[in-house]
């Protein structure tokens, strides 16, 4: 069908007209894809109107479609948009209620996430809007409800905004997963004609992106892509002085006054930070250094109170704020039209992010965004010129879809069970056609399905277990406190347990994590919204505080995932050492970090694209083995076990780890073996999966991930701010669950999972070897500098460490009382 | 291990008990039978093998120490009756001559007519025996001139070695006003205390106490 002909067309068009607008032509391939029943993926710059490309397409549809549906009825849904960030959903919900009026529409539009009240909710369950717009984990809790399955029966598409964001995670497998069963719920119907789309950011997989979505190779797939290019300029903030720059661990600050000029100069100025406590330091700072902007600052992140964060995103709207101070919380796709510059402050750690993020100044097409780079140290300086380069050759990271993820699966099984119940062999069928379950064995899925009735395969080891139970032939949960307690946890988020913040007088700030809480007395200050506040108590899992007379006060420090260095970003980096020193290159950060070039180079040496440099430095500490192979923290997380292990096996030897995204350090009580064939040794790729598996065994990796997996998968509890008191007779940790499986229930599918999380993620075996590869083919240079150099020491001060030893635990443990009376 | 405490030998076994062997009396603490069974009740998959260690552990000790007296330090039961607890039950019918003490501790909510009916004889408060007192929670609250044996918290240390080398086990205290007992269940976690200079802590490693 051409869509021209169509009447929805042609008034959507001269409504565009009226507007003076014209639309792209992708999006009106994307209309005319989506007419014809195709599923697909939208691939466009930000600020073309990705939105209008997909929901317009829908418009189109129903506005052909002459017959007007009932508003009474509970299976009104025809459109299900779903936003990986909460913020998200009200800017988008506002443009298409604006369109929908416009175009005399009769469709409502809602809004389904956390921040949902439970009226709404209430409102929603008695009719449903025709348009919903919905996080992933409320689309599962949705299928959590009773008589769910009938919802779905008229949805005609499921749009997944910002796929490239959930495509990496296990969001995105629990988007795949409710597609799966909105499709299996349709097709038990007869009913077909849901079209599944995704709108996704330049990534390097984009092909891979649309597989994951639309796994099904036969179905009508298409790629939109828009042919428009976004111009962006980059600007790094220089310091005037080399030596005002820190080698490591500071936030920049000292770098602020030179943001003041920018921030005057722009409308609105968005300044990315990248973890929530450095925003609340760099918040106080800013107003420190310069008062005037009282009242005309912000900060922003997910700690935040709701009510707060939507007075600041409405404030940006209007243009009545000079700079909000961000987080990821403001990285997607909202469309602030005042904001004219960004600022990224710290190493963005990927060119995908970046770019993102510099896609949030200059919306409008034809616009440039400029973002301004302002490094925490020194070093940063390289990464902001390796950055640049990326951006210019579009060097953009790929996103690795996640693939069997039993936590998720199980977590989705009971999240069925509680809501209609399901048939165990219609679901299989649903999830062995979704990307991420594709690869699963017969006997995998009887032992997911043993885990969730029968508590494991053992059935005298379970005795007593109660949990899912089948029904007139359905697979259902029945008691209701379980269902409780699981609705409260659907999702595969995991954080620490946090608190909700409450004036004494009423009224709710933010949340911060109980870990931290537990360290304050009364009386004692802290920071958070930008505020400084007086502990006062705990009360009903709330932190009640009262405004602080204080004007400086710690602030609590949130345990956001840190991000390692892509592998694109690692090997421009590599290129940016070798150029450094011998100025061959047009960057203006590198001849500002000439300087600390010419010290490493004094104390150390720097490392050329086909080196591997190997730092020994011995001091009271002990012995340090520090190597720079710039693959990313994971990596190097990896690397240094696997080295430690192998040296281990030279002679009996204890090593405490730490890396950062340039390299990695090997600290020892005792000398550590070392030289130029010990190093082509320990850097080799021979047995590299075997000795790896011995390697992490030992460092405890798995157990590590096996948080997260317990708590996706059920068994323990995270808390929930406010709403959930923690039944203390069932509180145990992730790590008691990780010893038990292992003493008493070695095939539990979890426990591979854990180290399966780590080979394939952590580990991501190919890079690795690659690394490997490249050292062997390269020369390794070993230096014995007398102290830290502009290089080690930024490891030094990094604190993520663990701990490799070949030793007997009893001798261990003998020589470090021998050798430090502490006991912390 | 054995150490004088108040001028009494102890053995503290590395099997998380301990033998005071002038009363022939073998003291564990924090049991927590039926612990998982009430989480398999709850859907929460805790095989029933790990309570079944726990048991075969305690018939360990008792072949090796022959005690008079098996005093539990509290938190004896987890919760309420089941499985795991039929189990307890019919493991104990071979220790007839064992007298089974309990110091009731914050879990133990058990009525009872079913500690009668398990022989189990109950102290609501604390036992006490010459020098000692056996107390479930003890830290704000001394006897005179006794010094109390508690349990509750579940002690656990962590040991920083020079190259910040950590590791954590579950520990004995031995501290000024009162002594820990580790946790006995394998299936409980470890809260860490921070000794002072003057406070005895012994680790338990898998292989032997260890004094740190």
């Amino acid at each position: 069908m051409d869509q021209t002909k169509t009447k929805g067309y042609k008034k959507i068009k001269a409504w565009l007209k009226a507007n003076k607008r014209r639309p792209f032509q992708f999006q009106e391939d994307a209309w005319q894809y989506y007419l014809n029943g195709y599923s697909g993926l939208v691939n466009a710059p930000t600020g073309f109107g990705k939105t209008f490309s997909l929901f317009l397409a829908v418009v189109i549809e129903a506005l052909n479609a002459s017959e007007a549906n009932s508003k009474k009825a509970k299976d009104r849904l025809q459109l299900i948009w779903i936003t990986p960030l909460r913020s998200l959903a009200k800017d988008i919900a506002r443009a298409m209620r604006e369109t929908l009026l416009e175009v005399e529409l009769d469709w409502h539009v809602g809004v389904r996430n956390g921040d949902t009240t439970q009226a709404e909710k209430a409102q929603q369950k008695k009719s449903m809007p025709e348009i919903l717009l919905i996080t992933p984990e409320s689309l599962h809790l949705l299928l959590a409800q009773k008589g769910s399955s009938t919802l779905f029966r008229n949805l005609k598409c499921i749009v997944a905004d910002e796929w490239h964001e959930l495509l990496g995670s296990k969001r995105g497998v629990l988007v795949e997963l409710a597609i799966s069963r909105i499709k299996g719920l349709q097709k038990l119907e007869k009913n077909q004609f849901l079209r599944v789309w995704g709108i996704s950011a330049t990534i390097g997989n984009i092909d891979e992106a649309l597989d994951v979505l639309e796994p099904n190779l036969e179905a009508k797939r298409v790629i939109v892509k828009a042919d428009l290019e976004k111009k962006i300029a980059i600007k790094s903030i220089i310091p005037d002085d080399i030596e005002t720059l820190p080698w490591a661990g500071h936030l920049g600050l000292k770098l602020a006054y030179k943001l003041l000029p920018i921030i005057e100069k722009s409308k609105t100025t968005l300044i990315f930070i990248n973890t929530r406590g450095q925003s609340e330091m760099w918040y106080q700072h800013l107003l420190n250094i310069e008062p005037e902007l009282a009242g005309r600052i912000a900060i922003h992140h997910g700690s935040i109170d709701f009510e707060l964060r939507n007075w600041i995103e409405d404030a940006l709207h209007t243009g009545q704020l000079k700079a909000v101070i961000a987080t990821s919380s403001l990285d997607l796709g909202v469309d602030f039209k005042p904001v004219d510059t960004v600022v990224q402050v710290g190493s963005p750690k990927g060119v995908a992010r970046f770019l993102q993020r510099a896609g949030r100044s200059g919306h409008s097409p034809h616009e440039t965004s400029k973002i301004y780079f302002l490094p925490t140290h020194a070093l940063e300086l390289v990464e902001a010129a390796a950055i640049k380069e990326a951006a210019k050759t579009n060097n953009i990271e790929s996103r690795e879809p996640f693939i069997m993820v039993f936590d998720t699966l199980i977590q989705y099984l009971v999240t069925l069970a509680i809501g209609d119940g399901f048939d165990d062999k219609v679901i299989y069928n649903e999830i062995k056609n979704t990307h991420a379950f594709k690869p699963i064995l017969p006997e995998e899925w009887n032992w997911v399905m043993q885990f969730i009735t029968s508590g494991g395969d053992s059935l005298s080891a379970y005795t007593e277990f109660k949990k899912v139970e089948k029904e007139n032939g359905l697979w259902k949960v029945r008691s209701r406190q379980l269902a409780m307690r699981h609705r409260l946890h659907i999702g595969t988020i995991v954080s620490d347990a946090m608190l909700k913040v409450k004036f004494i007088s009423g009224g709710y700030i933010g949340m911060v994590e109980e870990y931290f809480v537990t360290r304050l007395k009364a009386g004692d200050n802290f920071r958070l919204a930008g505020r400084v506040l007086e502990f006062i108590q705990v009360k009903d899992m709330t932190v009640v505080v009262r405004v602080s007379k204080q004007k400086n006060a710690i602030s609590p420090s949130w345990n956001g995932g840190r991000l390692p260095l892509s592998s694109n970003l690692g090997s421009v980096l590599r290129k940016k050492y070798n150029e450094a020193l011998n100025k061959t290159h047009q960057d203006e950060e590198l001849d500002s970090v000439y300087p600390l070039f010419l010290l490493q180079e004094k104390r150390s040496h720097v490392p050329r694209n086909d080196e591997l440099l190997i730092e020994l430095i011995n001091n009271r500490e002990g012995f340090h083995l520090f190597a720079y192979p710039f693959e990313g923290r994971l990596v190097h997380e990896v690397l240094a076990a696997l080295v430690a292990y192998r040296l281990s096996k030279l002679l009996p030897i204890s090593f405490s780890i730490a890396m950062n995204d340039y390299g990695f350090e090997l600290l020892s009580e005792t000398e550590i073996p070392m030289d130029e064939s010990i190093a082509y040794e320990v850097f080799s790729p021979k047995n590299l999966t075997e000795d790896i598996t011995l390697s992490i065994n030992a460092t405890e990796m798995a157990r590590r991930k096996f948080r997260d997996i317990a708590c996706i998968s059920g068994l323990v509890f995270q808390g929930y701010p406010g709403k959930y008191v923690a039944n203390k007779h069932l509180q145990s940790s992730a790590g008691l669950f990780f010893n038990v499986f292992s003493d008493y229930d070695k095939h539990n599918l979890l426990l591979r999972q854990a180290y399966d999380e780590v080979f394939y993620q952590q580990l991501e075996e190919p890079r690795l070897a690659a690394a490997l590869e490249r050292i062997q083919n390269g020369a390794i240079i070993i230096t014995h500098p007398k102290s830290f150099t502009p290089l080690s020491f930024p490891i030094k001060v990094d604190s993520l460490r663990e701990n490799m030893s070949s030793e007997e635990l009893e001798q261990r443990i003998a020589r470090m009382k021998a050798e430090s009376e502490k006991i912390k | 291990m054995t150490i004088t405490c108040q001028d009494e030998k102890l053995i503290l076994d590395k099997e998380r008990a301990i033998f005071l062997p002038k009363y022939q009396l073998l003291a564990i603490s924090d049991l927590h039978l039926g612990k998982s069974a009430h989480f398999r009740q709850a859907g929460l998959q805790v095989p029933a093998t790990i309570a079944q260690t726990d048991l075969q552990r305690l018939s360990l000790l008792i072949k090796q120490y022959h005690p008079k007296t098996l005093l539990i330090n509290g938190d004896m039961f987890h919760h309420g009756l089941n499985t795991d607890i039929d189990e307890f039950s019919a493991w104990k019918k071979q220790y007839q001559e064992l007298d089974f003490l309990l110091i009731k501790g914050n879990h133990d909510r058990l009525s009872s007519a079913d500690y009668a009916a398990m022989d189990i004889n109950i102290h609501e408060r604390s036992f006490c025996l010459g020098p000692f007192c056996f107390i479930h929670q003890a830290p704000n609250y001394t006897e005179e001139e006794l010094y109390p044996i508690s349990g509750h918290i579940h002690p656990g240390v962590t040991i920083v070695g020079k190259a910040k080398q950590r590791l954590k086990f579950p520990c004995f205290y031995f501290g000024k006003e009162y002594a820990l007992l580790p946790a006995f269940s394998l299936f409980t976690g470890l809260y860490n205390i921070y000794p002072k200079a003057s406070e005895r802590i012994f680790a338990v490693t898998p292989k032997s106490v260890l004094e740190v």
